[in-house]
């Protein structure tokens, strides 16, 4: 043991040695005296002090009560028994540390944002009617494997293949694949090409584990969306089927052309707006391709019977289950600091600490969104509703997300504020005036606020975000509208003019070949019944008496 | 008229796209892609959506 910390000492001391010639040669022509020999005593001390604190096993005899002994220089993993400790084992430990640091992070961020599907559950099957809780639970709980099997099969690979080397996970240097064009005198990456089943090319990783898990539970949230505002009429098999080609192509798709390396990432580098296309963690990429693509069902669904009048007029159709809203709100802000805070895929180097601001900017939107959404409804109706709060609480949730990484305590509160507001103002304009039927307001929630979020950014960033240096591959910090940069706020413009004009296409035409092959609406009886018998052969509560449906007005 | 609004809704992201190769000027690109934007909305709630609304279960 002795020979091992001698040998660890004298690679210090080595070390120790080498840093003072680095640090003598600039500094020894301006100004002799200033190069201090410093860090070569130190090295000595170190040395002395290290042979004399070395813990022996035997010092833990009696334990450990204050934790002083455990965690020490013996608890470094030595590759060969027989040399015992070097040098190598040391640097390779810190290096290990760092990696295992943000990896613990980022998988336990992914297990909070695992977690939110349940949150989605409650909040619509709280906002169906009892009849169809059985149903809406259903379709929450099998989204999860669904999508996971469309994104394992070809979703991963399409959205991560060519992302390049993530450094914060120990660098995946084997996502290299991205499927590119030439246009403009540009390379345009569309999709990556690497990574199928999570063995191809050499992507069986453990850094890509953690990335697919990451990402994988972000895909989840997406195709979570569409079930809320297709709830009460959406055919159980046309249910998985669609989701299954959001899971494995039309987020996929997008998320590479924003976090894969796409166009989108490299409009800043290859046409010099901003840093291109900047969304933390997924106003845009996730909750605006959900709300997008959730539009193009409703469209295709058609409003639930009764939902309007001949003449057009809406009806209201309270939940069943208001206590289940709020609480899965609750859920999902919690869920949210896995979202938002995790996005940055470290907590140890390249501007990982940054997390605890983001994580403050996410609790400050939620609550100022909250307080939009109660002040507008308390105003414009004489109430607080409950769920337009919960909707807007999660309103200021969803259009932080994007900026969360980029902007400052003040922006995040206003930007939560007009999110809850702009949530009450969307879901009014969706009902009355697009007459398109959306049960739990998920359109206005993560449409229409993802919108607002990726906009958000290309005002707000104030650049003193610091992210390794530069942000897809453009050197510098992100920087908005208001602070100078009006190349980022086109590049975020761009980023809704391809969710708008692009995802919302390819998920119409799906859903479109979804209904013309399956028929995406159930049966006017069956719907007239509620779906939970006639989908699923069970009631949520059997031992309830519910009330039976009113007559559908004319 | 599905397609047609579905048509336009593209439409609009071409515009934005092909903003990337008409000009170099960040000017000129915003002025583009809020075109792009603003044919896009045309296209689902001028189009899309009065087409929809024709749909509903109890209008065939």
């Amino acid at each position: 043991m002795t020979k091992k910390i001698v040998l660890v000492l004298a690679m210090v001391a080595c070390l120790a040695r080498a840093a003072t010639v680095l640090a003598q040669a600039p500094a020894a022509q301006p100004e002799p005296a200033a190069a201090a020999p410093a860090p070569a005593a130190a090295a000595v001390a170190l040395t002395d002090a290290d042979l004399k604190a070395a813990v022996k096993p035997t010092d833990r005899a009696n334990g450990d009560p204050d934790g002083s002994l455990t965690g020490t220089a013996n608890d470094i993993a030595i590759a060969d028994a027989k040399v015992g400790l070097t040098l190598s084992d040391v640097l390779n430990q810190i290096g290990a540390n760092r990696i295992g640091v943000n990896f613990a992070w980022t998988l336990l961020c992914g297990f909070l944002i695992m977690f939110m599907q349940a949150g989605f559950a409650v909040v619509e099957a709280g906002l169906c009617r009892a009849k169809n809780a059985n149903h809406t639970m259903m379709m929450n709980f099998m989204v999860y494997g669904v999508g996971m099997l469309a994104y394992f099969l070809i979703g991963f690979p399409l959205q991560m293949g060519g992302a390049g080397a993530i450094a914060n996970l120990g660098s995946t240097p084997v996502l290299n694949s991205e499927f590119v064009i030439h246009l403009f005198g540009k390379d345009i990456g569309l999709f990556g090409n690497t990574g199928y089943l999570l063995m191809h090319h050499g992507t069986y990783d453990v850094a890509i584990m953690v990335v697919f898990l990451f990402q994988m539970v972000f895909m989840d949230t997406t195709t979570t969306i569409v079930t809320g505002t297709c709830c009460e009429r959406w055919k159980y098999s046309a249910f998985m089927v669609s989701t299954m080609f959001l899971g494995a192509f039309t987020y996929p798709i997008f998320a590479n052309w924003a976090w894969g390396g796409g166009w989108l990432a490299m409009l800043g580098a290859n046409f010099g707006l901003g840093h291109g296309y900047a969304d933390f963690a997924g106003s845009g990429v996730v909750h605006s391709v959900g709300g997008i693509t959730a539009l193009a069902c409703a469209l295709i669904l058609g409003p639930r019977l009764g939902k309007y009048t001949r003449d057009g007029k809406p009806n209201a159709i309270p939940g069943h289950d208001i206590m289940w809203v709020l609480c899965g709100c609750f859920i999902l802000a919690f869920g949210w600091f896995g979202f938002n805070p995790g996005s940055t895929l470290a907590m140890s180097g390249n501007g990982g600490l940054r997390a605890a601001s983001v994580a403050v900017n996410t609790m400050l939107a939620g609550m100022t969104g909250s307080f939009g959404g109660i002040l507008y409804m308390w105003i414009r109706y004489g109430k607080p509703d409950a769920s337009m709060s919960g909707n807007a609480f999660l309103a200021g949730l969803v259009a932080i997300t994007a900026p969360s990484g980029f902007v400052n305590p003040i922006a995040s509160a206003v930007i939560g504020l007009i999110a809850g507001v702009l949530v009450c103002l969307s879901c009014e304009f969706v009902e009355r005036v697009l007459k398109v039927d959306d049960p739990v307001g998920a359109i206005s929630v993560h449409g229409t606020n993802g919108i607002w979020g990726v906009l958000a950014t290309g005002l707000f960033a104030d650049g003193k975000s610091n992210y390794g240096g530069s942000w897809n591959g453009v050197a510098g910090n992100v920087t908005g509208l208001f602070y100078g940069d009006a190349g980022q706020f086109v590049a975020q413009l761009m980023g809704v003019a391809t969710l708008l004009g692009f995802v919302f296409v390819l998920s119409y035409v799906i859903n479109l070949f979804v209904d013309w092959f399956v028929g995406q609406r159930v049966s006017a009886k069956s719907e007239l019944a509620g779906l939970d018998l006639p989908e699923m052969g069970a009631v949520a509560y059997p031992d309830f008496v519910l009330k039976p449906e009113a007559a559908m007005t004319s | 008229m599905t397609f047609v609004g579905l048509a336009v809704t593209f439409l609009g992201f071409v515009i934005a796209f092909a903003s990337l190769g008409i000009t170099d000027s960040t000017g000129g690109r915003m002025g583009l892609v809020l075109a792009g934007i603003v044919v896009s909305l045309i296209g689902i709630m001028g189009v899309l959506t009065p087409a929809y609304q024709k749909t509903w279960i109890w209008k065939k």
